[in-house]
């Protein structure tokens, strides 16, 4: 069997639809996933010992299972506790509660490197806590956290070619619609590959542009 | 429904011949992985551009390509093209070239962590390349190599996961299995990420006790009081 461009002209339009939701899909994931990683980060200083210890419950279970497998359980087990949601919805879901879990690693990185002075001088110019939060903290962690966040990014990208497994068409399901129609599954997978590469390449590029960015500003 | 265990019981011998394939495969791929891995590290310090970009560009295809999308040009293109591919050939090569270029990337993140100075020290006084890597370089990255291929090896135990869709026989298709006969859907998670976390915490543990055994690891302390004795 020979490498025919036709067919991967012919897969292309059907695949860049796939990479559209394979786009979207990563791009809310991660924006949700930045959102849980904020909410993990404060319910970690909590007061409430019964929210920290359901936090550290939360974080060694997304670490300590395979994607694949939170995938599957919230797409099959969450039905059976009264929450019926579209594939769509639960594959979302899925991937960011899976990426919070790491984003909140990064927030406690970022807050880290935050110089403790600065803390003391809004205290001492009189801020309250939640000012300081949305005046000194949260500015710098975001711009710290902004070159792993990408780095989070392109791996939602590759990570959410699994939702194919639970019937979200995205880049891959997409690819396997293609071959069982034509049967040519070395054109469409490579031009998947292709795809997938250009998108994750590129990203790593704007990655290591940021961190230079992000150093500048560290100092 | 409440929680019962008996259906974890009764679905035993599922589970344990899934734990039992996925440790074989994560076993095989993470021996041949660390093995592959060396030449590809040592390939990014050569002095020929005919080592150097074969493994760039391997590295950069493996790092920029989901897993999923490997095992299925492995699976489904090979054969094609006139390799033969068992499921489990297939889920040993992917997650051996994917482990191999992970570990690869650590290892030579490692071995940029000792000191130029040294080797060319070592050249200079007339030691071979190879002689310089074992008694230099080699045992001085143990200590930075060690956590970041623990961490990889976690990973590589997770991503074995996703060889069920190629109809592996391992843990997560057990779990599938299980799930499917029985529907019993929270002792099912609930075993299955208690036998992931097992394996995962085995390596884990496993590689601290290796850490603790590596010259660089035992260093901070004992290297000044080394140094503090030869000073007298």
């Amino acid at each position: 069997m020979t490498f025919e461009w036709k067919y991967v002209d012919h897969a292309l339009p059907f695949l860049l639809e796939g990479t559209l939701i394979t786009v979207a899909v990563s791009l809310l994931a991660v924006a949700l996933g930045l959102l849980v990683g904020i909410l993990v980060v404060l319910g970690r200083q909590s007061r409430f010992r019964a929210l920290r210890a359901f936090i550290a419950g939360y974080i060694s279970i997304v670490r300590g299972t395979p994607l694949f497998i939170q995938i599957l359980i919230v797409y099959y087990a969450l039905p059976g506790l009264g929450l019926d949601l579209p594939r769509f919805e639960s594959g979302v879901i899925a991937l960011s509660l899976n990426s919070g879990a790491y984003i909140s690693e990064m927030i406690r990185g970022g807050l880290m490197a935050i110089p403790k002075g600065q803390l003391d001088a809004a205290r001492a110019v009189g801020m309250p806590n939640r000012l300081i939060w949305r005046r000194i903290t949260l500015p710098q962690v975001l711009v710290l956290i902004l070159p792993p966040l990408t780095m989070e990014f392109t791996g939602l990208l590759k990570s959410s070619a699994l939702l194919s497994v639970i019937g979200i068409v995205e880049l891959t399901r997409r690819a396997q619609e293609v071959i069982g129609e034509t049967l040519r599954s070395p054109e469409v997978w490579l031009a998947t590959a292709a795809l997938y590469f250009i998108m994750c390449f590129t990203l790593g590029t704007v990655t290591r542009r940021l961190e230079k960015a992000a150093a500048v500003y560290r100092l | 429904m409440p929680f019962s265990f008996s259906v974890i019981v009764e679905a035993w011998p599922t589970f344990q011949a899934g734990l039992i394939t996925t440790a074989i495969f994560c076993c095989a791929a993470s021996v041949l992985g660390l093995l592959l891995a060396v030449p590809i590290a040592l390939a990014h310090f050569s002095r020929s551009w005919a080592a150097r970009v074969p493994a760039a560009v391997l590295v950069e295809i493996v790092r920029d390509t989901p897993f999923l999308v490997q095992v299925f040009v492995i699976y489904f293109v090979l054969p094609v093209v006139g390799v033969p591919m068992s499921s489990t050939a297939a889920g040993i090569l992917a997650l051996t070239i994917h482990g191999a270029v992970y570990f690869s990337e650590s290892m030579r993140g490692a071995i940029l962590s000792v000191p130029k100075g040294q080797v060319d020290a070592a050249r200079a006084s007339g030691m071979s390349y190879p002689l310089t890597m074992r008694r230099i370089v080699f045992p001085q990255m143990m200590g930075y190599v060690l956590p970041p291929i623990s961490n990889q090896l976690v990973g590589l135990i997770k991503d074995s996961a996703v060889l069920s869709i190629i109809s592996v026989p391992e843990l997560s298709m057990a779990f599938q299995n299980v799930l499917g006969t029985t529907f019993a859907a929270p002792e099912a998670f609930v075993a299955v990420a208690v036998l992931y976390w097992l394996l995962t915490s085995a390596v884990t543990l496993m590689m601290s006790r290796l850490e603790r055994l590596t010259p660089t690891h035992r260093s901070a302390q004992e290297m000044t009081s080394l140094l503090a004795k030869a000073d007298r």
